[in-house]
């Protein structure tokens, strides 16, 4: 770890691990956003993997349109007042579910020459994207600049992606014993690929998520007091 | 007669099934991330959400039927599904919205603060695409529009009600808070499984 990294990690390790959307702070596991595609649809790598390619055309570009939009409409507080909320709070909600059925429209097209008739297997959770929390929760959120909304979009859509393809790969196993179709044992759990299943797998799943995190922050923490502590002992010894 | 009884038999038969047997969280997962949310989330009234949701639903059925009609002999009526049904749900949004701030009463400010988190989720949208790819009739889609609204609601009564046990101590940490309602959500899934089977069109 770089020296100034574990300074921002001792300053303030919550909003260290903020950032980090991939892992510290998935916005499925940490946050429960998007969690009915993979209960009901990540019952394969192969639907996940449809998902994610999905979710990686659709995330980043409705909330850079959504933010560029929003902007006749901005919520300037963190904490925005109950006035202001009755205000705006609808029609910002709106441009973003707007946002993101604009897209939708626009890259159905590619989704569609890419996977063909498989994409009917998605049934109504493609469409239903659009209406996402992790496509649209910042509308209820302080307004962002459209640089963070690209950056905090590919993020999401990375951890997001990951976790869809694990969830899948693990349903697909447990349910039929192959990952990807590939086999590798008999069928272990067959209910896994049904909602109920994929509840209780996900449940599972996020929990394991969890306890790796905690595991993680307190392996950081250690970290970074270690490289801070030498610096400091650096800078010492170099004043003597 | 006999066809206003048929029409009545049709709206509640329709609004059981969804209520239990096609439940939009059990069986479909539909409006779970907000579920997840609004349990945990104490300024916001379960109650008043689920009225909202409801109100929503029953709103933009007879919206959605027609103007699924109008785009069904389209040739691209499938890119544009979630266009066509977000505009009618806006519809209902604003016309909500206005009557809200037209009768101002004690608790309007509130439902119009409730208002957008009930209509934009998947629990809405889902159910109308749903009606519309199962080929519904105005009375199906009324009684399922209404039925989804209330097994929202009966979802999230039994997920509140459960929710100081699933705080409990006897609970790994890790497991505490969304992994532990997640797998009392594919608990209760299961039980309803029990009594319906479990094929789920899609």
């Amino acid at each position: 770890m770089r020296r100034d990294a574990a300074e921002r990690f001792l300053k303030n390790p919550e909003k260290y691990a903020h950032h980090d959307r991939v892992f510290l702070n998935n916005p499925a596991v940490m946050q429960g956003m998007g969690l009915a595609p993979l209960v009901v649809l990540a019952t394969s790598g192969r639907n996940a993997f449809m998902l994610a390619i999905a979710v990686a055309l659709l995330l980043t570009p409705s909330r850079l349109l959504a933010c560029l939009l929003s902007r006749a409409v901005p919520l300037n507080d963190e904490e925005p007042s109950a006035e202001e909320l009755e205000k705006k709070l609808l029609f910002r909600g709106l441009i973003y579910c707007g946002s993101a059925a604009v897209v939708y429209f626009l890259v159905y097209p590619i989704l569609n020459a890419l996977f063909g008739v498989e994409l009917l297997s998605l049934g109504v959770y493609l469409p239903l994207l659009v209406v996402e929390p992790l496509l649209i929760y910042r509308f209820g959120r302080v307004q962002e600049w459209p640089r963070k909304a690209f950056s905090k979009g590919i993020r999401i859509t990375v951890g997001y992606g990951l976790l869809l393809l694990l969830v899948g790969c693990i349903r697909e196993w447990l349910a039929a014993g192959t990952v990807f179709g590939v086999t590798l044992t008999r069928p272990v759990l067959p209910m896994a690929s049904m909602p109920a299943g994929g509840f209780i797998v996900l449940g599972v799943v996020c929990a394991v998520w969890r306890a790796l995190v905690s595991w993680r922050k307190k392996d950081l923490r250690n970290e970074a007091g270690n490289v801070v502590g030498m610096y400091a002992h650096k800078e010492v010894n170099h004043k003597q | 007669m006999k066809e206003v009884m048929d029409a009545v038999a049709t709206f509640f038969g329709y609004a059981v099934l969804a209520i239990f047997a096609q439940n939009a969280i059990f069986t479909r997962g539909l409006g779970v991330s907000r579920l997840v949310q609004l349990v945990g989330d104490d300024r916001t009234s379960s109650w008043w959400f689920a009225l909202m949701l409801c109100v929503t639903q029953v709103l933009v059925a007879p919206l959605a039927f027609y103007a699924g009609g109008f785009i069904a002999p389209l040739e691209n009526r499938a890119q544009l599904r979630p266009l066509v049904y977000l505009a009618c749900i806006a519809v209902v949004c604003l016309f909500e919205l206005l009557v809200l701030r037209l009768v101002h009463g004690p608790r309007s400010g509130q439902l119009i603060r409730i208002l957008p988190l009930a209509a934009l989720n998947s629990c809405v949208l889902g159910t109308v695409l749903v009606e519309r790819t199962q080929s519904f009739s105005l009375g199906q889609s009324l009684g399922f529009g209404l039925g989804s609204g209330l097994g929202y609601l009966l979802a999230v009564m039994l997920v509140t009600e459960a929710s100081n046990r699933l705080r409990s101590r006897a609970i790994p940490s890790a497991f505490r808070g969304l992994p532990i309602t997640l797998i009392y959500v594919g608990v209760l899934a299961l039980a309803i499984y029990g009594f319906t089977g479990h094929s789920v069109i899609l």
